[in-house]
């Protein structure tokens, strides 16, 4: 992958203040490319599905965990066990998370999981971490 | 001959109070009283069925209160096969106790056919040695009683047992509450908190000096009340999660919470001694935690123009178990500090949910410390006590088991 390239995030989130948040905070930023958000796990699945060629697919995928329909956890598993898209990196945050919540997602191949921030350096931390684990995972995939 | 045999029958059934004998002086009264007649006043009276087993099984000798427990006359009792009184379901355990009564004393519960019905009886047996030979002794006390009182405190307990159940339900859905409503008050609180640091970032140039302080007390209070909120699921998680216990030095525990407060020891200043600490089996995060919360109160209510003093120590004693077996040994573990301290009235108040015994504005904390620290040694089933002197300082001493039970 073109590391100059910009990575394109998808965020699936049902809250318009913290989808709000999240591009005033990061869309700044030159590595990403902040693609329009979508509101649940069920619409993330139509946008893979609507999306023809492989290139314009995600790179990154930010799942809010609580949300109708289908969880950012339920999202996940559907993600990672489609043969299409499970090279993307997944990455679920939530205003709070438990123990549990992050042990079943880390399980199912989430590269963080996290409580949502609550300041702007937060959510670049947050972006950071996700971009240096979804760089590790494609090396990861290229060696074995 | 069968008339003098008759006569000694009835004497020992203790039917004959006395005797009339035709003598040369005409009628002569010999009564029955001698020392004799004590034990036989005492067996008759005694509220234990009586029997003497001959060694074919026929009862020789009863008291009127076995008489009476199975509903037929003295007279008819005696000479009648024991197995006879002897309900079916009791039979095989009868014959067991019977052949064994011989050469060990034993006793059994069995059911004997009584007066009115089955009456529950404890059978105890011995051989006993007299002139006609060897005969077997048995005493029948009546369970009856005994049997409704147990069936009465086995009810009791069952219905202990579904309050309890009742008690946990409604304590499990009182915890999942607190968690839920923490949670979900967590997310606007978030949205507050971030809103504001985004006019405090943006517009702190624009806003008047008194607006701009206004908005640091919305974020300082929104900051308060998010610790609130941690610290209240912290509570409610300890009663919802399964405890792992895992050996653990304290020492290396201690000093790693220590080292969390680096900024503010170095800041206020505080001597610190830490003596040799046990190893034993905690839960470590919620040990860490206990740590935290002792520590962080003996710093942070130190006394002005005293430098603060923290004082962590601790005993080992062994135990004694009722039966003299060794138990795990107790480790008592003192945190003590020379701080503002508290009167010793509220030593037990400090540990409720919520309490403060100091002003918001004087100490910050959200009052649940404590009762977090408590709640995690009684789920470690151990005791932890506050003495305190006003201007003196506070010691808090947690006794603990070195081994928890699994």
């Amino acid at each position: 992958m073109d590391t100059q390239h910009k990575r394109k995030i998808l965020l699936a989130e049902d809250d318009s203040d913290d989808a709000f948040f999240f591009f005033d905070f990061l869309h700044n930023r030159s590595d990403v490319d902040l693609l329009p958000s979508v509101t649940d796990g069920v619409e993330v699945i139509e946008y893979l599905n609507a999306t023809s060629s492989a290139g314009d697919l995600p790179d990154v995928i930010v799942l809010d965990q609580n949300m109708p329909r289908l969880t950012g956890k339920e999202t996940l598993d559907h993600i990672k066990s489609s043969e299409k898209y499970g090279n993307i990196a997944v990455a679920i945050y939530s205003t709070y998370v438990g123990p549990q919540l992050i042990e079943e997602c880390l399980q199912l191949g989430a590269v963080i999981v996290e409580t949502k921030p609550v300041t702007k350096e937060g959510y670049n931390k947050m972006m950071d971490a996700i971009l240096e684990k979804a760089v590790e995972g494609r090396k990861g995939e290229n060696g074995g | 001959m069968e008339e003098v045999t008759d006569t000694i029958y009835a004497i020992r059934a203790g039917q004959v109070d006395a005797l009339v004998v035709q003598g040369k002086d005409g009628h002569e009264l010999y009564t029955l009283k001698t020392a004799d007649h004590t034990y036989r006043v005492f067996i008759e009276t005694m509220n234990e069925g009586a029997v003497l087993l001959s060694s074919d099984g026929l009862i020789v000798y009863c008291n009127s209160m076995f008489a009476s427990m199975v509903g037929l006359p003295l007279s008819a009792v005696i000479g009648m096969a024991f197995t006879e009184f002897v309900a079916s379901q009791s039979a095989n355990a009868y014959q067991n106790l019977f052949r064994q009564g011989w050469t060990e004393d034993n006793k059994i519960e069995l059911m004997t056919k009584g007066a009115t019905g089955l009456i529950p009886c404890q059978l105890s047996v011995n051989a006993l040695e007299l002139d006609e030979g060897v005969s077997l002794s048995m005493i029948l006390t009546d369970l009856t009683v005994q049997k409704e009182n147990q069936r009465l405190l086995e009810q009791n307990i069952e219905q202990l047992a579904q309050t309890n159940a009742a008690l946990e339900i409604s304590n499990h859905d009182l915890l999942q509450f607190a968690s839920v409503a923490s949670h979900d008050l967590q997310e606007p609180l978030r949205k507050i908190m971030i809103f504001a640091g985004m006019l405090k970032d943006r517009h702190a140039e624009d806003l008047p000096g008194t607006s701009l302080q206004q908005l640091e007390k919305i974020i300082n209070s929104s900051n308060r009340m998010k610790r609130t909120i941690i610290d209240i699921l912290t509570y409610s998680r300890l009663s919802t999660t399964n405890d792992s216990f895992v050996l653990t030095d304290l020492n290396e525990l201690v000093a790693d919470v220590l080292s969390d407060f680096d900024l503010i020891i170095d800041e206020k200043q505080v001597l610190i001694q830490v003596d040799a600490l046990p190893t034993i089996e905690v839960n470590q995060g919620q040990m860490r935690q206990v740590f935290q919360n002792l520590i962080n109160n003996a710093i942070k209510f130190s006394r002005a123009g005293v430098r603060p003093k923290l004082t962590i120590s601790s005993t080992t004693r062994s135990v004694l178990g009722l039966g003299q077996e060794m138990q795990a040994p107790v480790c008592s573990i003192s945190i003590a500090d020379n701080g503002i301290g508290f009167n010793e009235k509220y030593a037990e108040k400090v540990f409720s949910l919520f309490h403060r015994l100091n002003t918001k504005n004087a100490y910050e904390g959200s009052g649940i410390g404590l009762a977090i620290t408590k709640r995690i040694i009684d789920r470690h089933n151990g005791t932890i006590k506050a003495q305190s002197e006003e201007g003196v300082g506070s010691t808090f001493t947690i006794k603990l088991s070195s081994k928890q039970k699994r």
